[in-house]
């Protein structure tokens, strides 16, 4: 039904100059041409560009989003379907990406976002996005925008920086291609009888400003549970407009790369038959928990599903989200895991989650986001250097004496990702 | 309505009674009625729905935030529904809960005091986001 093939073009080194090209591996991108592009959008009032690589003692902070920089060769439409391009079908064709760099959009809408990359040392194990060659896009805005508009502008413009740079990938030839083609439900499981069926329930922060996820830019908190081909995801449909919860936000380039996705692919056809994504919205009100979670299992059970692996993003009320739909499969005879992060104390002995169900009986852990880490003083701080006091001010004694300031997983950005595409893993002991 | 302090009538421009806000957030006691406004903690806040709660009302939304950052704001705003016949026990579940998780979180957190103002537009805005999930409920 859809065939999708993503062109890798491995990218080893980054830097700033006149053009916009990749020459064995180094990608250069044209300054004055991306501010230019940038600043097509009148609400921006300066735009401000860097680099940042693994290793170097580059603080970027606080980060709104990461993306991932790529190019549609056939099939869909260049850049982001419903949001910086005409609709078009995600999830078919090909697919051109920078594979290992990344824009990082830096800016602050609101005084206390945080969201830290650090790009060495202790920081930087705990971020996926320390090992990414980094385009940092720094976004001021003209004075006496609204913030729904101020976040608009830097999503959107991080959205068109990726594209800008992604368009470099167009002619050239990629290192490796990989393909994900899936036929429709009845076809798969007339190919594989005997596996069981498992569907993927991706949920999504969807509650208001700063708090927002789109689907081919339809605000996610209008929607009742959607059901994607798992293409669709891989292919620029899903973007983010979570600008809080820096460690387990999903980030624009981590629905690009969604690892649930990418590992319930990998097993289709071995020992599973995977049918495809519910796009589940995280209401505010307990009648729009109840609903969408309703409206999950009514699909997951249309479909004929055996199991579903759930993922969560944020934390607390989504919490409740996260168990209701646990309980509602469990009891409809439905195996569910459920993948999330915890808020289990410093000492990491505290109740992880705000609710419990006996029904969870299949939980991934992506890690404690109140274990405390202490980050070494930054040669150079890309960004907002205030942002760090609001990061230091957690707790009397967070900044200490050599500069150091130690602060929760909280704040930095991918480090417990619910959807599993950050580096720590789990030890049963 | 039963609920003590200062609150008033009816939210502006429609005509139930079936919500109330419990809120220490000023932007929003300004803006809506069915308000019941303390100048206290968000514990406090949590406390007072508690209390509520066990009295028969009913959780509209969540009692908690969405991310670890906004657990720190000084400001919360909750709407909870006019006394049902009984008490709700998930409900009260919930409540219970989020009071437990909430002091977990900041028995050693400092309150974000420097950004109080940008904490009352954004809970304000994710206030009137929860009023908007469902448009076509009758309220």
């Amino acid at each position: 039904m859809l065939k999708l093939e993503i062109g890798r073009i491995h990218i080893k080194d980054i830097q700033l100059g006149n053009e916009t090209s990749v020459k064995n591996g180094v990608l250069t991108v044209d300054t004055q041409g991306l501010i230019k592009f940038l600043r097509e959008d009148e609400r921006i009032k300066d735009v401000k560009l860097d680099v940042a690589k693994p290793g170097e003692k580059v603080r970027i902070i606080p980060v709104k989003d990461v993306i991932e920089p790529r190019v549609k060769i056939s099939g869909g439409n260049n850049g982001f379907p419903g949001v910086t391009a005409k609709q078009a079908q995600c999830g078919e064709g090909r697919t051109h990406v920078l594979y290992g760099a990344a824009v990082v959009t830096v800016g602050d809408i609101v005084g206390f976002q945080e969201g830290v990359i650090d790009m060495w040392g202790e920081g930087a194990k705990w971020t996926p996005f320390s090992q990414t060659f980094n385009l940092t896009v720094d976004i001021q805005v003209a004075d006496g925008l609204d913030p729904h508009t101020h976040e608009e502008t830097v999503r959107i413009a991080g959205l068109r920086a990726a594209e800008f740079v992604g368009l470099v990938g167009q002619d050239m030839q990629p290192d490796e291609v990989v393909t994900y083609e899936m036929g429709s439900i009845f076809e798969e499981t007339a190919k594989y009888p005997d596996l069981p069926k498992v569907l993927y329930a991706e949920m999504m922060i969807t509650q208001g400003l700063l708090h927002d996820t789109y689907i081919y830019g339809v605000n996610a908190q209008t929607i009742l549970p959607s059901l994607l081909h798992a293409n669709e995801e891989l292919d620029n449909a899903v973007i983010s407009g979570n600008c809080v919860a820096a460690c387990d936000k999903i980030t624009t380039y981590q629905h690009q790369n969604n690892s649930a996705i990418l590992d319930l692919y990998a097993q289709h056809g071995k020992e599973i038959n995977f049918l495809g994504c519910i796009m589940v919205p995280e209401h505010t009100t307990l009648s729009g928990k109840m609903r969408a979670s309703d409206y999950t299992l009514k699909l997951i059970q249309m479909l004929g599903a055996d199991a579903v692996v759930v993922s969560e993003e944020g934390y607390g009320n989504p919490d409740s989200d996260l168990l209701i739909i646990c309980k509602k499969c469990e009891k409809a005879g439905v195996k569910t895991v459920l993948i999330t992060d915890e808020c289990a104390g410093r000492d990491g002995m505290s109740q992880p989650l705000a609710d419990t169900v006996p029904e969870a009986v299949a939980v991934v852990s992506g890690g404690n986001v109140s274990h405390v880490v202490t980050l070494p003083p930054a040669e150079k701080i890309i960004g907002n250097v205030e942002a760090i006091a609001v990061l230091a001010g957690g707790w009397e004694g967070a900044l200490l004496e050599d500069g150091s300031l130690q602060c929760e997983l909280n704040a930095v950005i991918g480090a417990t990702s619910e959807i599993g595409y950050h580096n720590v893993t789990c030890r049963l002991y | 309505m039963v609920v003590s302090g200062n609150y008033a009538k009816i939210r502006k421009g429609r005509k139930s009674m079936k919500n109330i806000i419990i809120t220490n957030n000023p932007l929003v006691a300004e803006k809506f009625e069915d308000v019941y406004w303390t100048d206290g903690s968000v514990e406090e806040i949590l406390i007072k729905i508690r209390d509520l709660v066990y009295q028969g009302y009913e959780l509209v939304s969540h009692p908690l935030a969405s991310s670890l950052r906004m657990l720190f704001s000084p400001y919360r705003s909750v709407i909870i529904s006019t006394p049902k016949q009984q008490l709700n026990f998930e409900h009260a579940q919930i409540i219970e809960n989020s009071i437990i998780k909430y002091r977990n979180h900041t028995s050693c957190r400092k309150t974000d005091d420097q950004n109080r103002d940008d904490y009352k537009r954004i809970d304000l805005l994710l206030l009137e986001a929860a009023f908007a999930e469902q448009q076509g409920m009758w309220q």
